[in-house]
Protein backbone atom coordinates (compact mmCIF):
# COMPACT_ATOMS: atom_id res chain seq x y z
CA UNK A 1 0.00 0.00 0.00
CA UNK A 2 1.15 3.50 -0.85
CA UNK A 3 2.11 5.72 2.06
CA UNK A 4 2.30 9.51 2.30
CA UNK A 5 4.16 11.31 5.12
CA UNK A 6 2.15 13.18 7.75
CA UNK A 7 3.68 16.49 6.65
CA UNK A 8 5.66 17.45 3.58
CA UNK A 9 8.29 19.92 2.32
CA UNK A 10 9.47 21.23 5.69
CA UNK A 11 12.88 21.31 7.35
CA UNK A 12 12.77 20.52 11.06
CA UNK A 13 13.34 24.13 12.08
CA UNK A 14 10.77 25.62 9.70
CA UNK A 15 7.80 27.37 11.28
CA UNK A 16 4.68 25.24 10.92
CA UNK A 17 2.36 27.47 12.94
CA UNK A 18 2.47 30.81 14.69
CA UNK A 19 0.35 33.09 16.84
CA UNK A 20 0.79 35.79 19.49
CA UNK A 21 2.65 33.27 21.64
CA UNK A 22 5.30 32.83 18.97
CA UNK A 23 6.29 30.30 16.32
CA UNK A 24 5.92 26.49 16.55
CA UNK A 25 8.55 24.71 14.53
CA UNK A 26 8.18 21.37 12.80
CA UNK A 27 10.45 19.85 15.45
CA UNK A 28 8.17 21.12 18.19
CA UNK A 29 5.05 19.94 16.34
CA UNK A 30 6.29 16.39 15.85
CA UNK A 31 7.28 16.20 19.51
CA UNK A 32 3.91 17.65 20.65
CA UNK A 33 2.00 15.18 18.45
CA UNK A 34 4.06 12.13 19.45
CA UNK A 35 3.81 13.03 23.10
CA UNK A 36 0.02 13.53 22.92
CA UNK A 37 -0.36 10.29 20.93
CA UNK A 38 1.22 8.37 23.80
CA UNK A 39 -1.27 9.75 26.30
CA UNK A 40 -4.48 9.23 24.27
CA UNK A 41 -6.96 6.64 25.52
CA UNK A 42 -7.23 3.38 23.62
CA UNK A 43 -10.32 4.14 21.53
CA UNK A 44 -11.06 4.04 17.83
CA UNK A 45 -12.79 7.40 17.30
CA UNK A 46 -12.26 10.90 18.68
CA UNK A 47 -14.24 14.15 18.43
CA UNK A 48 -11.57 16.82 17.96
CA UNK A 49 -13.18 20.01 19.28
CA UNK A 50 -10.00 22.09 19.64
CA UNK A 51 -10.63 25.75 18.84
CA UNK A 52 -6.96 26.60 18.29
CA UNK A 53 -5.82 25.43 14.84
CA UNK A 54 -2.41 24.27 16.03
CA UNK A 55 -3.94 22.31 18.93
CA UNK A 56 -6.40 20.79 16.48
CA UNK A 57 -3.57 19.73 14.19
CA UNK A 58 -1.60 18.22 17.08
CA UNK A 59 -4.73 16.28 18.11
CA UNK A 60 -5.44 15.20 14.53
CA UNK A 61 -1.85 14.02 14.02
CA UNK A 62 -1.79 12.22 17.39
CA UNK A 63 -5.06 10.44 16.51
CA UNK A 64 -3.62 9.39 13.13
CA UNK A 65 -0.50 8.05 14.87
CA UNK A 66 -2.77 5.99 17.14
CA UNK A 67 -4.94 4.86 14.18
CA UNK A 68 -7.96 6.69 15.56
CA UNK A 69 -10.53 8.30 13.28
CA UNK A 70 -11.16 12.00 13.92
CA UNK A 71 -14.85 12.87 13.91
CA UNK A 72 -15.66 16.36 12.60
CA UNK A 73 -19.11 17.44 13.84
CA UNK A 74 -20.86 20.18 11.81
CA UNK A 75 -21.59 22.08 14.99
CA UNK A 76 -20.82 22.14 18.68
CA UNK A 77 -24.50 21.97 19.60
CA UNK A 78 -24.57 19.59 22.58
CA UNK A 79 -27.19 17.23 21.15
CA UNK A 80 -25.31 16.97 17.83
CA UNK A 81 -22.15 15.93 19.68
CA UNK A 82 -24.03 13.41 21.83
CA UNK A 83 -25.73 11.90 18.80
CA UNK A 84 -22.43 11.48 16.94
CA UNK A 85 -20.74 10.06 20.03
CA UNK A 86 -23.69 7.66 20.30
CA UNK A 87 -23.30 6.45 16.73
CA UNK A 88 -19.55 5.93 17.13
CA UNK A 89 -19.67 4.31 20.53
CA UNK A 90 -16.55 4.62 22.64
CA UNK A 91 -15.80 8.07 21.21
CA UNK A 92 -14.11 10.63 23.42
CA UNK A 93 -13.62 14.36 22.94
CA UNK A 94 -10.34 16.24 22.58
CA UNK A 95 -10.58 19.82 23.77
CA UNK A 96 -8.09 22.63 24.23
CA UNK A 97 -9.79 25.01 26.64
CA UNK A 98 -10.62 22.63 29.42
CA UNK A 99 -14.19 22.41 28.03
CA UNK A 100 -16.03 19.37 29.29
CA UNK A 101 -18.82 18.00 27.13
CA UNK A 102 -21.57 16.54 29.26
CA UNK A 103 -22.04 12.85 28.53
CA UNK A 104 -18.77 12.46 26.58
CA UNK A 105 -15.37 11.59 28.08
CA UNK A 106 -13.10 14.55 27.45
CA UNK A 107 -9.33 14.73 27.20
CA UNK A 108 -7.58 18.06 27.27
CA UNK A 109 -4.85 18.59 24.66
CA UNK A 110 -1.54 19.00 26.49
CA UNK A 111 1.38 20.37 24.47
CA UNK A 112 4.35 18.69 26.10
CA UNK A 113 6.75 19.09 23.19
CA UNK A 114 8.91 16.44 24.76
CA UNK A 115 12.29 17.15 23.16
CA UNK A 116 13.64 13.81 24.42
CA UNK A 117 11.60 12.11 21.73
CA UNK A 118 13.77 13.75 19.07
CA UNK A 119 15.15 12.62 16.64
CA UNK A 120 12.05 11.01 15.21
CA UNK A 121 10.92 10.05 11.75
CA UNK A 122 7.96 11.75 10.15
CA UNK A 123 5.21 9.10 10.31
CA UNK A 124 4.11 7.66 6.96
CA UNK A 125 0.38 7.00 6.64
CA UNK A 126 -1.19 4.43 4.29
CA UNK A 127 -3.39 6.22 1.75
CA UNK A 128 -6.34 3.85 2.29
CA UNK A 129 -6.60 4.53 6.02
CA UNK A 130 -9.73 6.41 7.11
CA UNK A 131 -8.44 9.32 9.19
CA UNK A 132 -11.46 11.62 9.41
CA UNK A 133 -15.24 11.51 9.28
CA UNK A 134 -17.12 14.63 8.15
CA UNK A 135 -20.83 14.87 8.85
CA UNK A 136 -23.51 16.27 6.58
CA UNK A 137 -27.17 16.80 7.14
CA UNK A 138 -29.51 14.54 5.23
CA UNK A 139 -33.27 14.53 5.09
CA UNK A 140 -33.47 11.85 7.77
CA UNK A 141 -32.72 14.20 10.64
CA UNK A 142 -29.55 12.25 11.44
CA UNK A 143 -26.00 13.45 10.71
CA UNK A 144 -24.63 11.41 7.79
CA UNK A 145 -21.01 10.27 8.14
CA UNK A 146 -18.59 10.76 5.22
CA UNK A 147 -15.36 8.85 5.67
CA UNK A 148 -12.14 10.50 4.49
CA UNK A 149 -9.04 8.48 3.75
CA UNK A 150 -5.53 9.88 4.08
CA UNK A 151 -5.26 9.41 0.32
CA UNK A 152 -8.34 11.58 -0.31
CA UNK A 153 -7.21 14.40 1.99
CA UNK A 154 -3.68 14.49 0.63
CA UNK A 155 -4.84 14.23 -3.00
CA UNK A 156 -7.17 17.21 -2.61
CA UNK A 157 -4.42 19.22 -0.89
CA UNK A 158 -1.93 18.43 -3.69
CA UNK A 159 -4.43 19.19 -6.45
CA UNK A 160 -5.51 22.46 -4.82
CA UNK A 161 -1.92 23.56 -4.30
CA UNK A 162 -1.04 22.70 -7.90
CA UNK A 163 -4.01 24.68 -9.22
CA UNK A 164 -3.12 27.73 -7.11
CA UNK A 165 0.49 27.52 -8.23
CA UNK A 166 1.79 26.87 -4.70
CA UNK A 167 5.23 25.29 -4.84
CA UNK A 168 7.26 23.56 -2.16
CA UNK A 169 9.48 26.25 -0.72
CA UNK A 170 6.96 29.07 -1.26
CA UNK A 171 6.56 29.22 2.53
CA UNK A 172 3.26 31.10 2.39
CA UNK A 173 1.78 32.27 5.70
CA UNK A 174 -1.80 31.02 5.91
CA UNK A 175 -4.48 32.86 7.91
CA UNK A 176 -7.95 31.31 7.95
CA UNK A 177 -11.33 32.62 9.09
CA UNK A 178 -12.97 29.22 8.54
CA UNK A 179 -13.26 26.56 11.24
CA UNK A 180 -10.87 23.64 10.80
CA UNK A 181 -13.62 21.15 11.71
CA UNK A 182 -15.43 22.02 8.49
CA UNK A 183 -14.40 20.16 5.36
CA UNK A 184 -13.16 23.24 3.49
CA UNK A 185 -11.37 24.47 6.61
CA UNK A 186 -9.68 21.11 7.14
CA UNK A 187 -8.63 20.93 3.49
CA UNK A 188 -7.52 24.51 2.91
CA UNK A 189 -6.30 25.66 6.32
CA UNK A 190 -4.75 22.42 7.64
CA UNK A 191 -4.06 19.86 4.88
CA UNK A 192 -2.98 22.36 2.20
CA UNK A 193 -0.38 23.98 4.51
CA UNK A 194 1.05 20.73 5.91
CA UNK A 195 1.42 19.16 2.47
CA UNK A 196 3.28 22.20 1.06
CA UNK A 197 5.54 23.24 3.91
CA UNK A 198 3.49 26.38 4.69
CA UNK A 199 3.05 28.19 8.01
CA UNK A 200 -0.45 28.50 9.49
CA UNK A 201 -1.80 30.98 11.99
CA UNK A 202 -3.18 29.05 14.97
CA UNK A 203 -6.03 31.47 15.55
CA UNK A 204 -9.25 32.15 13.72
CA UNK A 205 -9.87 35.87 13.13
CA UNK A 206 -13.41 37.19 13.05
CA UNK A 207 -13.29 40.97 12.69
CA UNK A 208 -11.60 42.76 9.76
CA UNK A 209 -9.16 44.40 12.22
CA UNK A 210 -8.09 40.91 13.41
CA UNK A 211 -7.55 39.72 9.85
CA UNK A 212 -5.53 42.84 9.09
CA UNK A 213 -3.20 42.45 12.06
CA UNK A 214 -2.60 38.75 11.41
CA UNK A 215 -1.82 39.31 7.73
CA UNK A 216 0.41 42.26 8.61
CA UNK A 217 2.28 39.97 11.06
CA UNK A 218 2.86 37.28 8.45
CA UNK A 219 6.55 36.60 7.97
CA UNK A 220 6.14 35.84 4.26
CA UNK A 221 3.65 36.21 1.41
CA UNK A 222 0.22 35.68 2.93
CA UNK A 223 -2.69 33.50 1.94
CA UNK A 224 -6.16 34.18 3.34
CA UNK A 225 -8.56 31.22 3.49
CA UNK A 226 -11.99 32.70 3.95
CA UNK A 227 -15.64 33.03 2.96
CA UNK A 228 -17.63 35.63 1.00
CA UNK A 229 -18.99 36.90 4.31
CA UNK A 230 -15.59 37.74 5.83
CA UNK A 231 -14.25 39.04 2.53
CA UNK A 232 -17.19 41.42 2.22
CA UNK A 233 -16.49 42.67 5.74
CA UNK A 234 -12.80 43.27 4.90
CA UNK A 235 -13.66 45.14 1.70
CA UNK A 236 -16.32 47.20 3.44
CA UNK A 237 -13.83 48.20 6.17
CA UNK A 238 -11.11 48.85 3.53
CA UNK A 239 -8.48 47.25 5.74
CA UNK A 240 -4.94 47.86 4.61
CA UNK A 241 -2.65 44.85 4.26
CA UNK A 242 0.62 44.13 2.44
CA UNK A 243 -0.06 43.66 -1.31
CA UNK A 244 0.60 40.52 -3.31
CA UNK A 245 -1.17 37.89 -1.22
CA UNK A 246 -3.52 35.12 -2.26
CA UNK A 247 -7.17 34.85 -1.26
CA UNK A 248 -9.05 31.55 -1.33
CA UNK A 249 -12.79 31.66 -0.69
CA UNK A 250 -15.38 28.92 -0.44
CA UNK A 251 -18.61 27.79 1.28
CA UNK A 252 -20.88 30.05 -0.84
CA UNK A 253 -20.62 31.65 -4.28
CA UNK A 254 -18.55 34.81 -4.29
CA UNK A 255 -20.18 37.64 -6.28
CA UNK A 256 -17.88 38.70 -9.13
CA UNK A 257 -17.99 42.40 -8.24
CA UNK A 258 -16.88 41.60 -4.68
CA UNK A 259 -13.98 39.51 -6.04
CA UNK A 260 -13.07 42.40 -8.35
CA UNK A 261 -13.08 44.89 -5.47
CA UNK A 262 -11.00 42.55 -3.29
CA UNK A 263 -8.45 41.97 -6.09
CA UNK A 264 -8.05 45.70 -6.61
CA UNK A 265 -8.07 46.77 -2.99
CA UNK A 266 -5.76 44.06 -1.65
CA UNK A 267 -3.63 43.65 -4.81
CA UNK A 268 -4.23 39.93 -4.45
CA UNK A 269 -5.61 37.18 -6.65
CA UNK A 270 -8.98 35.91 -5.48
CA UNK A 271 -9.66 32.23 -6.16
CA UNK A 272 -12.64 30.16 -5.20
CA UNK A 273 -13.12 26.50 -4.38
CA UNK A 274 -16.28 24.56 -5.11
CA UNK A 275 -16.84 21.54 -2.95
CA UNK A 276 -19.06 19.84 -0.43
CA UNK A 277 -18.39 17.61 2.55
CA UNK A 278 -19.34 14.38 0.76
CA UNK A 279 -16.60 14.76 -1.89
CA UNK A 280 -14.37 17.54 -0.56
CA UNK A 281 -13.04 20.31 -2.82
CA UNK A 282 -13.68 19.37 -6.45
CA UNK A 283 -13.12 22.49 -8.57
CA UNK A 284 -11.56 25.93 -8.63
CA UNK A 285 -11.91 29.24 -10.45
CA UNK A 286 -10.41 32.70 -10.33
CA UNK A 287 -13.69 34.52 -9.77
CA UNK A 288 -13.00 37.52 -12.03
CA UNK A 289 -12.31 35.18 -14.97
CA UNK A 290 -15.90 33.99 -15.21
CA UNK A 291 -18.54 31.58 -13.98
CA UNK A 292 -16.96 28.33 -15.10
CA UNK A 293 -15.47 25.92 -12.57
CA UNK A 294 -12.42 23.93 -13.56
CA UNK A 295 -12.33 20.49 -11.87
CA UNK A 296 -9.19 19.80 -9.83
CA UNK A 297 -6.65 17.37 -11.27
CA UNK A 298 -7.99 13.82 -10.93
CA UNK A 299 -11.62 14.90 -10.54
CA UNK A 300 -14.22 14.15 -13.18
CA UNK A 301 -17.78 15.47 -13.09
CA UNK A 302 -20.23 13.46 -15.18
CA UNK A 303 -23.75 14.51 -16.05
CA UNK A 304 -26.55 12.17 -17.01
CA UNK A 305 -30.24 12.84 -17.50
CA UNK A 306 -31.14 13.05 -13.85
CA UNK A 307 -28.03 13.86 -11.84
CA UNK A 308 -24.40 14.90 -11.72
CA UNK A 309 -21.77 12.66 -10.19
CA UNK A 310 -18.22 13.38 -9.05
CA UNK A 311 -15.63 10.71 -9.68
CA UNK A 312 -12.05 10.57 -8.41
CA UNK A 313 -9.67 7.72 -7.68
CA UNK A 314 -9.86 8.44 -3.96
CA UNK A 315 -13.67 8.37 -3.77
CA UNK A 316 -14.90 4.79 -3.21
CA UNK A 317 -18.09 5.46 -5.21
CA UNK A 318 -19.23 8.38 -7.40
CA UNK A 319 -20.77 11.15 -5.27
CA UNK A 320 -23.89 13.11 -6.33
CA UNK A 321 -23.42 16.90 -6.53
CA UNK A 322 -25.89 18.61 -4.15
CA UNK A 323 -26.25 21.63 -6.46
CA UNK A 324 -27.84 21.99 -9.87
CA UNK A 325 -24.97 22.21 -12.37
CA UNK A 326 -24.38 21.98 -16.12
CA UNK A 327 -21.24 20.21 -17.31
CA UNK A 328 -19.62 21.29 -20.58
CA UNK A 329 -17.90 18.91 -23.00
CA UNK A 330 -14.50 20.08 -21.74
CA UNK A 331 -15.39 18.97 -18.20
CA UNK A 332 -15.81 22.48 -16.76
CA UNK A 333 -19.17 23.29 -15.22
CA UNK A 334 -21.51 26.08 -14.17
CA UNK A 335 -23.42 26.04 -10.88
CA UNK A 336 -27.04 27.22 -11.06
CA UNK A 337 -28.15 26.82 -7.46
CA UNK A 338 -28.91 24.44 -4.70
CA UNK A 339 -31.06 21.36 -4.93
CA UNK A 340 -34.50 22.26 -3.56
CA UNK A 341 -34.04 20.82 -0.08
CA UNK A 342 -30.62 22.37 0.59
CA UNK A 343 -30.05 25.82 2.05
CA UNK A 344 -26.83 27.69 2.72
CA UNK A 345 -26.68 30.14 5.61
CA UNK A 346 -23.39 31.99 6.08
CA UNK A 347 -21.55 29.22 4.27
CA UNK A 348 -23.09 26.38 6.25
CA UNK A 349 -25.18 23.92 4.27
CA UNK A 350 -28.08 22.02 5.74
CA UNK A 351 -31.13 20.19 4.51
CA UNK A 352 -34.46 21.90 5.26
CA UNK A 353 -35.94 18.44 5.70
CA UNK A 354 -33.42 17.75 8.43
CA UNK A 355 -34.23 21.02 10.21
CA UNK A 356 -37.97 20.33 9.94
CA UNK A 357 -37.46 16.89 11.48
CA UNK A 358 -35.63 18.45 14.42
CA UNK A 359 -38.46 20.91 14.92
CA UNK A 360 -41.05 18.13 15.00
CA UNK A 361 -39.12 16.22 17.65
CA UNK A 362 -39.52 19.06 20.14
CA UNK A 363 -42.01 18.29 22.87
CA UNK A 364 -45.31 20.12 22.26
CA UNK A 365 -44.58 20.94 18.60
CA UNK A 366 -47.40 19.59 16.41
CA UNK A 367 -46.23 20.92 13.08
CA UNK A 368 -43.46 23.14 11.85
CA UNK A 369 -41.48 24.28 8.84
CA UNK A 370 -38.30 26.23 8.15
CA UNK A 371 -38.09 28.75 5.34
CA UNK A 372 -35.23 30.75 3.79
CA UNK A 373 -36.45 34.15 2.56
CA UNK A 374 -35.02 35.93 -0.50
CA UNK A 375 -31.66 37.57 0.12
CA UNK A 376 -31.82 41.03 1.62
CA UNK A 377 -29.29 43.76 2.28
CA UNK A 378 -27.58 42.26 5.33
CA UNK A 379 -24.42 40.14 5.23
CA UNK A 380 -26.43 37.00 5.92
CA UNK A 381 -30.04 36.07 5.25
CA UNK A 382 -31.40 34.07 8.17
CA UNK A 383 -33.93 31.27 8.22
CA UNK A 384 -37.48 31.72 9.48
CA UNK A 385 -39.63 29.03 11.04
CA UNK A 386 -43.38 28.66 11.42
CA UNK A 387 -44.48 26.39 14.23
CA UNK A 388 -47.78 25.01 15.49
CA UNK A 389 -47.34 24.43 19.21
CA UNK A 390 -50.37 25.36 21.32
CA UNK A 391 -49.39 26.38 24.82
CA UNK A 392 -45.72 26.88 23.94
CA UNK A 393 -43.96 30.20 23.40
CA UNK A 394 -41.51 30.79 20.59
CA UNK A 395 -38.81 31.46 23.24
CA UNK A 396 -39.33 27.99 24.75
CA UNK A 397 -39.05 26.32 21.36
CA UNK A 398 -35.98 28.38 20.46
CA UNK A 399 -34.28 27.38 23.69
CA UNK A 400 -34.76 23.67 22.96
CA UNK A 401 -33.78 24.05 19.33
CA UNK A 402 -30.52 25.73 20.30
CA UNK A 403 -29.23 22.47 21.76
CA UNK A 404 -29.71 20.72 18.42
CA UNK A 405 -28.59 23.11 15.69
CA UNK A 406 -25.66 25.36 14.88
CA UNK A 407 -26.43 28.98 15.85
CA UNK A 408 -26.40 30.08 12.18
CA UNK A 409 -29.48 27.96 11.55
CA UNK A 410 -31.50 29.37 14.44
CA UNK A 411 -34.68 30.84 12.92
CA UNK A 412 -35.16 34.62 13.03
CA UNK A 413 -37.94 34.78 13.79
CA UNK A 414 -39.64 31.62 14.96
CA UNK A 415 -43.33 32.40 14.54
CA UNK A 416 -46.05 30.46 16.33
CA UNK A 417 -49.10 30.00 14.09
CA UNK A 418 -52.45 28.20 14.61
CA UNK A 419 -51.87 25.93 11.58
CA UNK A 420 -49.73 25.48 8.48
CA UNK A 421 -51.18 25.77 4.96
CA UNK A 422 -50.94 22.05 4.14
CA UNK A 423 -52.79 20.91 1.01
CA UNK A 424 -55.30 18.07 0.68
CA UNK A 425 -52.54 15.46 0.49
CA UNK A 426 -50.91 16.83 3.62
CA UNK A 427 -48.01 18.31 1.67
CA UNK A 428 -46.69 21.76 2.33
CA UNK A 429 -45.80 23.34 -1.02
CA UNK A 430 -42.89 25.79 -0.95
CA UNK A 431 -45.13 28.46 -2.53
CA UNK A 432 -47.55 28.26 0.39
CA UNK A 433 -44.76 28.68 2.95
CA UNK A 434 -43.35 31.51 0.88
CA UNK A 435 -46.77 33.21 0.91
CA UNK A 436 -47.03 32.71 4.68
CA UNK A 437 -43.62 34.34 5.10
CA UNK A 438 -44.54 37.20 2.76
CA UNK A 439 -47.73 37.92 4.69
CA UNK A 440 -45.90 37.79 8.01
CA UNK A 441 -43.13 40.13 6.84
CA UNK A 442 -45.69 42.54 5.40
CA UNK A 443 -47.57 42.59 8.69
CA UNK A 444 -44.53 42.92 10.94
CA UNK A 445 -42.40 45.11 8.67
CA UNK A 446 -38.85 44.10 7.88
CA UNK A 447 -37.51 45.63 11.05
CA UNK A 448 -35.21 48.01 9.17
CA UNK B 1 -39.45 46.10 30.59
CA UNK B 2 -37.95 49.55 30.76
CA UNK B 3 -34.31 50.44 30.34
CA UNK B 4 -33.65 51.57 33.83
CA UNK B 5 -31.13 54.36 33.71
CA UNK B 6 -29.93 53.70 30.17
CA UNK B 7 -27.63 56.41 28.86
CA UNK B 8 -28.21 58.19 25.57
CA UNK B 9 -25.40 56.21 23.92
CA UNK B 10 -26.85 52.96 25.27
CA UNK B 11 -30.23 53.81 23.79
CA UNK B 12 -28.70 54.74 20.41
CA UNK B 13 -26.66 51.56 20.45
CA UNK B 14 -29.72 49.44 21.26
CA UNK B 15 -31.42 50.95 18.19
CA UNK B 16 -28.34 50.23 16.06
CA UNK B 17 -28.28 46.58 17.24
CA UNK B 18 -31.98 46.04 16.55
CA UNK B 19 -31.75 47.72 13.14
CA UNK B 20 -28.53 46.03 12.03
CA UNK B 21 -29.56 42.56 13.11
CA UNK B 22 -33.24 43.01 12.19
CA UNK B 23 -34.32 41.79 15.59
CA UNK B 24 -38.05 41.73 16.19
CA UNK B 25 -37.83 43.49 19.51
CA UNK B 26 -38.26 46.97 20.90
CA UNK B 27 -34.78 48.52 21.41
CA UNK B 28 -36.01 49.78 24.78
CA UNK B 29 -36.50 46.15 25.84
CA UNK B 30 -32.76 45.45 25.78
CA UNK B 31 -31.65 45.59 29.38
CA UNK B 32 -28.30 47.44 29.66
CA UNK B 33 -26.79 44.73 31.86
CA UNK B 34 -28.30 41.64 30.19
CA UNK B 35 -26.24 39.25 28.03
CA UNK B 36 -26.28 39.99 24.29
CA UNK B 37 -24.88 36.68 23.06
CA UNK B 38 -25.64 33.03 23.80
CA UNK B 39 -28.63 32.77 26.10
CA UNK B 40 -29.40 36.49 26.20
CA UNK B 41 -30.48 37.83 22.82
CA UNK B 42 -29.15 34.63 21.27
CA UNK B 43 -26.68 36.42 19.01
CA UNK B 44 -23.82 34.55 17.32
CA UNK B 45 -20.46 35.33 15.75
CA UNK B 46 -22.01 36.44 12.45
CA UNK B 47 -24.07 38.97 14.39
CA UNK B 48 -20.87 40.11 16.08
CA UNK B 49 -19.30 40.63 12.64
CA UNK B 50 -22.34 42.53 11.29
CA UNK B 51 -22.46 44.59 14.44
CA UNK B 52 -18.74 45.38 14.26
CA UNK B 53 -19.22 46.84 10.76
CA UNK B 54 -22.13 48.99 11.91
CA UNK B 55 -20.17 50.20 14.96
CA UNK B 56 -17.16 51.01 12.78
CA UNK B 57 -19.31 53.00 10.35
CA UNK B 58 -21.29 54.81 13.04
CA UNK B 59 -18.64 55.43 15.71
CA UNK B 60 -15.34 54.90 13.89
CA UNK B 61 -14.31 52.16 16.34
CA UNK B 62 -12.90 48.96 14.83
CA UNK B 63 -13.46 46.00 17.15
CA UNK B 64 -10.72 43.39 17.49
CA UNK B 65 -11.15 39.95 19.03
CA UNK B 66 -7.47 39.93 19.98
CA UNK B 67 -8.41 42.76 22.34
CA UNK B 68 -8.05 41.15 25.77
CA UNK B 69 -11.30 42.83 26.82
CA UNK B 70 -13.37 41.50 23.90
CA UNK B 71 -15.46 39.06 25.97
CA UNK B 72 -16.29 41.83 28.42
CA UNK B 73 -16.98 44.34 25.64
CA UNK B 74 -19.60 42.08 24.09
CA UNK B 75 -21.04 40.92 27.40
CA UNK B 76 -23.79 43.54 27.58
CA UNK B 77 -25.18 46.69 26.02
CA UNK B 78 -23.59 48.71 28.82
CA UNK B 79 -20.11 47.20 28.39
CA UNK B 80 -20.28 47.70 24.61
CA UNK B 81 -21.36 51.33 25.05
CA UNK B 82 -18.49 51.96 27.47
CA UNK B 83 -15.95 50.54 25.00
CA UNK B 84 -17.39 52.69 22.22
CA UNK B 85 -17.30 55.79 24.40
CA UNK B 86 -13.61 55.16 25.11
CA UNK B 87 -12.55 54.35 21.53
CA UNK B 88 -14.91 56.26 19.26
CA UNK B 89 -13.44 58.56 16.62
CA UNK B 90 -16.79 59.98 15.45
Amino acid sequence: MREIPLIGHYDVDDVLAWDQEGPRTVRRFLADAASLAESLPDRSTVLNLATNRYDFLVGFAAAIMRRQMTLLPQSRASQTLLRIAGEFSGSYALTDRGDAIEGIDSVSIQLRGDQALWPMDIPRIPTDRVVAVAFTSGSTGRPMPNKKTWGALTAVAQATGARLGIKAGDRLSVVATVPHQHMFGLEASVMLPIMHGLAMHAGRPLFPADIRSMLADAASRWMLVTTPLHLRACVSESISIPPGGLILSATAPLPRNLAQQAEEHFQAEVHEIFGFAEAGSIAERRTIDGDRWQPLEGVHVAQDASSCLVQAWYLPTPVPVPDRITVDTDGTFVVHGREADQVNVAGHRISLGDLNQLLLKIDGVQDGVFFLPEEGASLVTRLMAFVVAPGKTSEEIQRTLRAYVDPVFMPRPLVCVPSLPRNATGKLPRESVSELARQWLEREGDGA
Amino acid sequence: MEQSGASLLERDLAKLIVQTLKLKIDPAAIEPEAALFGEGLGLDSIDALELSLAISQTYGYQLKSSDPQIKTIFSSLRALAEAIEKNRTK
